[in-house]
């Protein structure tokens, strides 16, 4: 085991960021997530999608509760589509991209080798008074890996991928921006919350899971919940921050604590309880409401088999789906310490109460 | 090839929009029980086939349904009111004639105030020649489904071009994949697969059901080879394509190489399919339970969603080998 | 009256439990077991030591309401919709707020103060907002909290001939119609299922049927009926009065020829008048049980509702009581062998 991974979870989330892998091809960022769960419990596995799943027991015998806590670790990525003439590369996205955020961004193309490339624009000289007034649909777009067009074919195919590149930088009032903040802020989270939990005693079972294609759909999270059939399982997932002209109920500020989010998606014990917890341990947390089954892990939670108690808390962040999302690490330390103490607070008693309405 | 061919066009002149395959499945099934040990159609309509044998268990699906046309409304002279099945864009369908499951043919009119870029099912009709609704109510109760009427014809370069050979064509090769493997003894599944155009229904439930080791899906993929066509990189004639991802589905990397592997062995020429908006009943099988491995082997189409598609010969039968190839390679 | 007790009750997705416990109180001596799940289902077992296929009958109890969201300084209060609500029925509506059914009312600017492009464009949800009096931002939060749902404050009362008018009909109709069903004896096994979240994408019937997993699922809902002047005939979905419509087609279902038939066979044998709801637009909570497991065989019998997701909507008393004959029917003629699938 070593001491400065215990230690350190922020070293993690950077390597993490640095890392690369979108949906279906998370398997560096699961290399990571899993040594660092490794710190924690012996028994990681893997499932047929590549979610990572870790145990890490609770004390006592007989039935205990088990509680997951998910984390997806897939970035939006894009996919080769096309080697057009001269080998430049067309692309299509898996997951949403601005495809303004895009142009003149530098990225690795996942080719038999990687690849560094820039997305191309076209010079303010080229460019018609009309040109500069639209945006240019990701179709139009191309990828520059500045070698002939021969070699490229060789190294590219069809279907090959591509991900954003960006060096995760240190900002002011100890928040990072990069990329991929999206969502392994949140695996950063869970093992936070690990790391918190060994202060306490605990008769839940977690099952900490780093999920795989979120971005394409919630799909990892759909058959580890299957696989595992916890009690209660937990998304974890970045929200927005606030910037000028966004609603005020989709404004949440970056250094004030995780947002634990309630509506018809989340049961309301598991919100009743992540509450109780925040004000016990005085944890700054802030509201977010949803209306409906939301964008994260825990839509598919909730109907899984015979119905899962879910919950959602995540950090917020700003400029979602960009190369420089930004959010603040001592958000991740609350929300690790609120799933902690909420976990700990979670008895063979409180599992049974979830079905009495 | 000539076999393959003649399989191909029987498939396809029977009428099976989503929802009627418990109707066509029957004769379909009593073929194949010469080989298989069970045949059945469950619930949702899927045609379901099983071998006993050795070795993991393999499935095998293709869709078999295709997108039509339901009669919704009959008017007091004799009119129908169609809405669609799966989908089929209403302007395609103008002027062109249509055929419901019990026979009757009728051609398809728009209401004239209509223009054309704004026209929806609401303004369609269906004209039999009835001057009754008594008489169309007989013909084609509400329910009825239909599908636009463009037989199976053969072009240059072993092509066929037609209604419905997009997935008769893949059902072709799933059924010669599923004989070549059960007769050799392994334990292989069939699903002729229902309501895939409404989005993969049947495959949900027979994925449930049959819970594989693996499943290669066969289906057809848009080419783009022809003349300014949205931008996709597969070519009629040029082989099977591997499916990298589609909207329903990102095929596991370890897939795409043991498939890749297969075909470099079998010395069969393939291409890669990137169909990022595209639907198939991949997805539903990859997101059974707590998950199953899947696999998906296309043969290029053109006009894909269209009312006729233009396949080749050869890469259908290419995608049957590829098949065969891998459910072998994987152990 | 049931039915106007359901109707009255405030119940928008995933805050389901005053119609809960209405139905948990109706049915409390009426069935043999009664129990809840995580999402807030509701079962009601009956008959579950007989032989015989077991049926399922599903009724949702959500409704379309909103949730506040934000209190602006001053006082007035922003909401999102819970459930598919065409903001363009908002405008001048009351409604009801939170577990003390505080008043509080949609309102717009006054025509005076609309320029004339104002007047034709239809208001957006986020320029309405809920006024429940407060003057200041604090005082709104001392009254309410963030988070809190409202519904219509819309009240049932029979009208017309044999018509009725009420809020969330869809699909309280249901419930009501299934809360009858069980409270008479069979000779097989059913479990009366009242769903949560259908309204937010039939997610309650999700997890209820595949923790039921019966052998036959009828859910009874209520649809959509447009046979008003200026509607072709092939736009009306259902007509008022007309008996209850069976599906052939919608969102999510192609209808299984086999029960469709069944249940005209059943209709016709005993009786009842019948429709087919003709459009393919919107589902039911069925759509979400025949794709669950292995495939679950059944439909939908649906009562017709003028206005369906608006304040104010319109049934006919005769389709209740046919729908309800018609779900009797259909069990009865289970019971006795008559479908085979």
């Amino acid at each position: 085991m070593s001491v400065a991974t215990v230690e350190n979870h922020l070293e993690t989330l950077k390597s993490m960021l640095q890392g690369h892998g979108g949906p279906g091809f998370e398997q560096d960022i699961a290399g990571i997530a899993e040594s660092a769960f490794r710190t924690y419990t012996p028994d990681v596995q893997r499932d047929t999608l590549g979610n990572v799943i870790a145990t890490v027991s609770g004390e006592g015998a007989g039935v205990r509760p088990r509680v997951m806590l998910s984390a997806h670790m897939d970035e939006i990525a894009l996919v080769v589509t096309k080697v057009d003439k001269g080998g430049f590369l067309r692309v299509w996205q898996s997951g949403g991209f601005d495809a303004r955020t895009l142009v003149g961004q530098e990225v690795i193309v996942h080719g038999h080798e990687q690849l560094h490339g820039i997305v191309g624009s076209k010079p303010p000289h080229l460019t018609t008074p009309e040109e500069r007034s639209q945006a240019a649909p990701l179709t139009d777009l191309f990828i520059d890996v500045a070698m002939p067009e021969d070699r490229v074919r060789k190294l590219v195919d069809v279907g090959s991928r591509v991900t954003l590149y960006r060096q995760t930088m240190d900002l002011l009032n100890d928040r990072i921006s990069g990329k991929a903040l999206d969502n392994r802020t949140s695996v950063a989270v869970i093992l936070e919350c690990l790391k918190a939990l060994k202060s306490y005693h605990h008769s839940a079972d977690v099952l900490a899971v780093a999920t795989v294609q979120e971005e394409v759909g919630v799909r990892g999270a759909q058959t580890a919940a299957y696989g595992l059939r916890p009690d209660i399982a937990i998304a974890i997932d970045v929200t927005f921050a606030d910037m000028p002209g966004q609603a005020p109920d989709e404004s949440y500020k970056i250094g004030k604590g995780p947002a634990v989010c309630f509506g018809p998606n989340i049961h309301p014990k598991v919100f009743k309880g992540l509450q109780a917890t925040a004000t016990q341990l005085r944890i700054p947390y802030q509201l977010e409401l949803s209306q409906g089954p939301t964008g994260t892990d825990a839509r598919a939670f909730q109907i899984t088999q015979s119905g899962i108690a879910s919950g959602l808390v995540g950090i917020a962040i700003r400029y979602m789906h960009t190369s420089v999302e930004t959010g603040s690490y001592n958000d991740i330390v609350d929300c690790g310490r609120l799933l902690a103490g909420y976990v700990a607070s979670i008895n063979q008693a409180s599992v049974e109460e979830l079905s009495c309405y | 090839m000539e076999r393959m061919k003649e399989f191909i066009r029987q498939l396809a002149s029977q009428i099976i929009p989503s929802g009627y395959e418990r109707n066509a499945l029957p004769d379909l099934l009593r073929s194949l029980e010469d080989i298989a040990d069970e045949t059945h159609i469950d619930v949702l309509g899927n045609g379901i086939v099983k071998k006993a044998g050795h070795g993991p268990h393999v499935a095998i699906s293709a869709h078999i349904d295709e997108p039509g046309v339901m009669v919704i409304h009959v008017e007091d002279n004799g009119y129908l009111r169609i809405l669609s099945v799966g989908d089929l864009q209403p302007g395609r369908l103008i002027g062109r004639h249509v055929q419901f499951t019990g026979g009757s043919i009728g051609i398809v009119g728009v209401e004239s105030e209509v223009r054309a870029e704004n026209v929806t099912y609401d303004h369609l009709y269906v004209d039999l020649g009835c001057q009754t609704a008594a008489e169309a109510n007989a013909l084609t109760p509400i329910g009825t489904c239909g599908v636009a009427l463009e037989p199976v014809v053969e072009l240059e370069g072993d092509c066929l071009a037609g209604r419905a050979l997009d997935n008769r064509a893949g059902c072709a090769a799933a059924i010669e994949a599923f004989r070549a493997l059960a007769g050799e003894g392994r334990r292989v599944s069939l699903v002729l697969a229902a309501q895939s155009t409404v989005g993969a229904r049947g495959a949900k439930t027979a994925a449930f059901a049959l819970e594989p080791d693996v499943v290669f899906v066969i289906d057809a993929a848009p080419a783009g080879d022809m003349p300014k066509a949205t931008r996709m990189e597969l070519s009629l004639g040029q082989g099977p394509a591997i499916k990298i991802l589609d909207g329903t589905i990102v095929i596991p990397l370890a897939m795409k190489d043991l498939l890749r592997k297969a075909a470099d062995e079998m010395k069969i020429n393939v291409q890669y399919e990137v169909w990022p908006n595209g639907k198939s009943d991949s997805g539903a099988y990859h997101l059974s339970q707590s998950g199953v491995l899947v696999g998906s082997i296309s043969y290029p189409a053109r006009y894909v969603g269209g009312i006729s598609t233009v396949v080749n010969i050869n890469d259908v039968q290419a995608v049957k080998d590829l098949v065969i190839a891998a459910a072998k390679a994987y152990q | 009256m049931l039915l106007k007790q359901l109707t009255e009750a405030m119940g928008p997705s995933g805050f389901e439990d005053e119609v809960r416990n209405l139905l948990r109180e109706q049915l409390s001596d009426k069935v043999d077991h009664m129990y809840t799940d995580v999402l807030g289902n509701l079962f009601a077992e009956k008959h579950s030591d007989k032989t015989g296929p077991r049926v399922m009958l599903d009724a949702h109890m959500d409704e379309v309401g909103m949730m506040i969201v934000h209190a602006e300084d001053n006082g007035l209060l922003r909401f999102r919709p819970l459930g598919g609500i065409d903001p363009r029925v908002l405008v001048s509506k009351p409604v009801r707020i939170g577990s003390e059914k505080r008043y509080g009312v949609i309102g717009s600017k006054p025509i005076h103060l609309q320029t004339m492009e104002e007047r034709k464009k239809p208001l957006r949800m986020d320029q309405l907002y809920i006024d429940i009096g407060a003057q200041s931002k604090d005082e709104a939060l001392a009254h309410i909290q963030l988070g809190d749902v409202a519904v219509f404050a819309t009240e049932y009362a029979e009208i017309g001939e044999r018509a009725a008018k009420a809020k969330s009909f869809d699909d309280r109709v249901g419930c009501s119609i299934v809360a009858e069903a069980m409270e008479r004896q069979w000779q097989i096994p059913v479990t009366g299922v009242f769903t949560v979240q259908e309204e937010i994408g039939l997610r309650g019937a999700t997890a209820a049927a595949y923790r039921i997993n019966p052998d036959i699922a009828i859910a009874v809902e209520g649809t959509v009926c447009f046979d008003v002047v200026d509607a072709p005939s092939h736009g009306q979905s259902t007509v008022l009065g007309k008996g209850p419509a069976l599906t052939v087609q919608d969102g999510q279902t192609l209808a299984d020829a086999r029960f469709l038939e069944f249940l005209i066979a059943t209709a016709e044998k005993h009786n009842i008048p019948w429709q087919l709801r003709r459009v393919k637009g919107g589902s039911n909570d069925f759509g979400a049980i025949h794709k669950v497991r292995e495939g679950i065989v059944g439909g939908a019998i649906s009562v017709p509702v003028r206005y369906i997701h608006a304040p104010a909507q319109i049934i006919s008393l005769d389709d209740y009581q046919a729908s309800l004959q018609l779900v009797c029917a259909a069990i009865t003629e289970i019971q006795e062998g008559r479908w085979n699938a």
